[in-house]
């Protein structure tokens, strides 16, 4: 049987004085408006997101521009392009799952896809892709 | 051990219907996503050294084919190019082995215990 072997950490101390923050938060913001030709303000949006995951959630990571494509039902099956900024979040099962977090969230999500005239906005919690299309209620 | 997060909550706090589940096995997501676990799970320890997850408490000789080592050797030199941590080849390699476990259910391993049917003749 093969020895069991735990490397302590050195100087007795504990590595790390937190749980270990695991689930992944990923918020896709476009480049264009729905109509896949008129630009928005991307990177105010992408500085507010991080601000805001900053504030909810403890810090955010945006990356460079990716390229994507959606299908604007709405419009006949459309095909938009986009290039999106993606931002990714880490947070905790506890943190996520909070109303007042989850409502911040969703407001922002919403005021994005208000103001910058979106069909949907994309944001993947865990495993899970969230379309965000009522921004009425934002 | 993965964390049950209560996805009809989150839904209903963010205001949105449920879509659906997505995977991030490949392609750009997913090295966004390899990216981003390292960034944050790695930290210098500290007595100093290699930046690392501090999880990683057992080491063990794993044998590689030496395909699979150039491969990763060649996906942790990209991960350096673009800005990632200073991640080393066999520390590449504990994360893929950890998400892949993850991964697999209860099911999956009960499956790999279950005996094969033999041929009959």
């Amino acid at each position: 049987m093969a020895k069991t072997r735990e490397r302590k950490p050195r100087g007795g101390q504990k590595v790390l004085s937190h749980g270990r923050q695991r689930v992944l938060v990923v918020l896709f913001v476009p480049r264009d408006e729905r109509d896949g030709t008129t630009p928005i303000d991307q990177q105010r949006w992408v500085d507010s997101s991080l601000e805001m995951f900053g504030r909810v959630f403890g810090g955010a990571t945006a990356y460079p521009k990716a390229k994507g494509i959606w299908r604007d039902d709405e419009r006949g099956g459309a095909l938009v392009k986009d290039e999106p900024m993606v931002v990714h979040c880490y947070t905790t099962p506890g943190d996520i799952q909070d109303d007042g977090n989850l409502s911040e969230v969703g407001s922002f999500c919403r005021k994005m896809g208000s103001e910058a005239r979106q069909g949907e906005i994309g944001l993947v919690v865990g495993d899970e892709y969230f379309a965000i299309r009522n921004f009425g209620e934002g | 051990m993965k964390t049950q997060l209560d996805m009809d909550r989150i839904a209903k706090g963010l205001g949105v219907e449920r879509g659906g589940k997505v995977t991030a096995g490949g392609g750009y997501f997913g090295a966004m996503q390899l990216l981003a676990d390292i960034e944050a799970r790695f930290r210098v320890p500290s007595g100093g050294g290699r930046p690392t997850d501090p999880g990683w408490t057992e080491r063990r000789l794993l044998p590689l084919a030496p395909r699979t080592l150039k491969r990763l050797e060649e996906i942790a030199a990209k991960v350096r190019e673009h800005g990632g941590a200073n991640l080393e080849p066999m520390q590449l390699a504990a994360l893929l082995l950890e998400k892949a476990t993850e991964k697999l259910s209860e099911e999956d391993a009960d499956e790999l215990t279950r005996p094969k049917r033999r041929a009959s003749h």
